[in-house]
């Protein structure tokens, strides 16, 4: 109940800061207001499609959305054995940390041409890019949880003699599953922070793609109510994960 | 000439004064951080034999689980050897029944999922329906059958404890090592697992060889057959075997008047501790 207070309270502030910059702004920035009504309209309708250059803001979204899954999915599916296998060996850890250190800090947008040598369209590109910057925090997080697995819990597999398979099943991923989660949690965040600049820069359809469309056709209004959009998918993301977080956290289990 | 009755006997004896465990030689040395390396237990003998209970006593840090772990595998003896029933022991196995210090329950799995997947994994060739009977077996001999679905994080100190008995009884294990298995518990829960475990020893026939690391005196008196008391380490060597000649079944409260008991008890105690009063101090 308190959390839904602190949320409006949280909101309200931040009606308020953006009232006065538009007000400092003599409305150069448009205004809540302004902007909800535009945004009404856009709610309104949100699949209409008038072409490639024309759609509505629902079509923009669950594109963006589909390309954002695939490449946190591919990121995540090449993260999560990679970080076990660092996780489980010293060897693995010390050589390949550095190569993770260099590409880690690497920006999406310095990828992108890459991404298009390879792919030869935008659309793949634009999914390199997400999953090559989206794989990092899983990676790093997997394989901290795999490499933190106490003594007690190997020696119960030593003791019993559990195989590979059981020992992977049984005592490893139960134990690192939550890691593993933060790691995704982190990751969906910077995925969805990708997608807007790697569809600037594609173009042809998303929600990265509407701002700047709007920006070109000069619709603060849009890009506002873009960018509020884009701010609540983010928090929905983060609060599944935050969810399955809770669920697998075996300790909270009771 | 032998006759057959006579070959039996002697089979007979010669199996019942052949060595379950036999640890010969053993020296343990650990490196220490970069530089040097740390001995733990020196020139260790031990022969135990089968169906015997033996506790490792002495001060904390003086190699007692280093040397169990050398039992168990978990630890490779730097000189020497280890051989549990004949053969050499490289590594942890199925024969020896391990209960940790610490319980080592796995916390995402129930009571019966803990103790399942270790039988699931050594009873390979069992269906699934005699490891099932298997685990609620050994889950009702511990009474924690009607807990088998909650997690170790709902249980008390002396049902986890249960839980790893149980665990380490259910793979039918020749040898049970048990690692300070009652150090955390209260003394009454304690006093009832004492009984627990010997009850559980008599329902396999004696047959099990235990040994068990402890520094509670009482608890190596009313279980043991004999108690090896160490020296302190580093370099910790035995200082002592002591035989409890308390007649089977024991009973906790008549065995404290016995005789032998009371001398077996100011053995071990002077055995483990120097100062037995401190002088009196005159205030003047």
């Amino acid at each position: 109940m308190y959390s839904i207070a602190y949320f409006v309270g949280s909101m309200v502030i931040l009606l308020l800061i953006w009232s006065l910059v538009s007000a400092i702004t003599k409305s150069e920035i448009p205004g809540p207001i302004a902007t909800w009504s535009v945004f009404f309209e856009m709610l309104k309708d949100p699949f209409y499609d008038y072409g490639p250059n024309d759609k509505g803001i629902g079509i923009q979204l669950w594109s963006s959305i589909k390309r954002v899954m695939m490449g946190f999915g591919m990121g995540s599916l090449l993260a999560i054995p990679l970080g076990m296998l660092m996780g489980g060996s010293k060897f693995t850890m010390n050589l390949l940390n550095p190569l993770i250190q260099v590409l880690r800090p690497v920006s999406p947008l310095a990828w992108f041409p890459l991404g298009l040598l390879a792919f030869k369209a935008s659309e793949g590109a634009t999914v390199f890019i997400i999953a090559i910057t989206s794989l990092w925090p899983t990676l790093i997080n997997t394989a901290f949880g795999v490499s933190s697995i106490p003594d007690d819990h190997k020696n119960v597999g030593k003791a019993f003699g559990f195989s590979r398979w059981k020992y992977i099943t049984k005592i490893l991923i139960p134990f690192a599953l939550p890691h593993i989660i933060t790691g995704l949690r982190l990751a969906i965040g910077v995925a969805w922070m990708v997608i807007v600049a790697g569809e600037m820069l594609s173009g042809g359809v998303g929600i990265g793609f509407f701002v700047w469309d709007s920006w070109n056709g000069l619709s603060l209004e849009k890009i506002l109510s873009a960018i509020l959009i884009i701010g609540f998918v983010g928090l929905l993301l983060d609060k599944f994960f935050n969810g399955l977080q809770n669920y697998f956290a075996y300790e909270n289990r009771k | 000439m032998i006759t057959e009755l006579e070959n039996e006997i002697l089979i007979e004896k010669r199996s019942e004064t052949s060595n379950c465990i036999s640890v010969k030689n053993v020296t343990i040395s650990f490196k220490t951080n970069g530089k040097g390396t740390f001995t733990a237990v020196k020139d260790i003998d031990l022969d135990i034999k089968k169906g015997e209970i033996v506790s490792i006593i002495g001060h904390s840090g003086c190699g007692k689980s280093t040397l169990m772990n050398s039992i168990s595998g978990m630890v490779r003896p730097t000189f020497g050897e280890v051989t549990v029933n004949g053969s050499r022991v490289t590594g942890p196995g199925p024969d020896r029944g391990i209960v940790f210090q610490n319980y080592s329950l796995l916390p995402w799995m129930t009571v019966y999922r803990n103790v399942y997947e270790a039988v699931d994994s050594v009873l390979k060739n069992k269906s699934a329906l005699e490891k099932k009977e298997i685990v609620e077996y050994n889950l009702k001999m511990v009474n924690l059958l009607q807990h088998k679905d909650k997690l170790p994080g709902q249980l008390s100190g002396g049902m986890k404890q249960r839980t790893a008995i149980a665990r380490a009884f259910a793979i039918n294990p020749s040898v049970l090592l048990l690692d300070e298995p009652f150090g955390a518990l209260d003394a009454l829960t304690k006093g009832s697992m004492h009984v627990e475990l010997l009850k559980i020893w008599n329902l396999n026939k004696r047959q099990q060889t235990i040994v068990m690391v402890t520094h509670d005196i009482e608890e190596a008196i009313f279980l043991s057959d004999r108690v090896v008391v160490m020296n302190d380490g580093p370099e910790a060597t035995i200082r002592e075997i002591v035989d409890i000649n308390i007649p089977r079944p024991r009973n906790k409260k008549d065995i404290v008047h016995l005789p032998e008991y009371m001398e077996v008890h100011d053995k071990l105690l002077s055995l483990l501790v120097k100062n037995l009063s401190i002088e009196d101090v005159i205030f003047e």
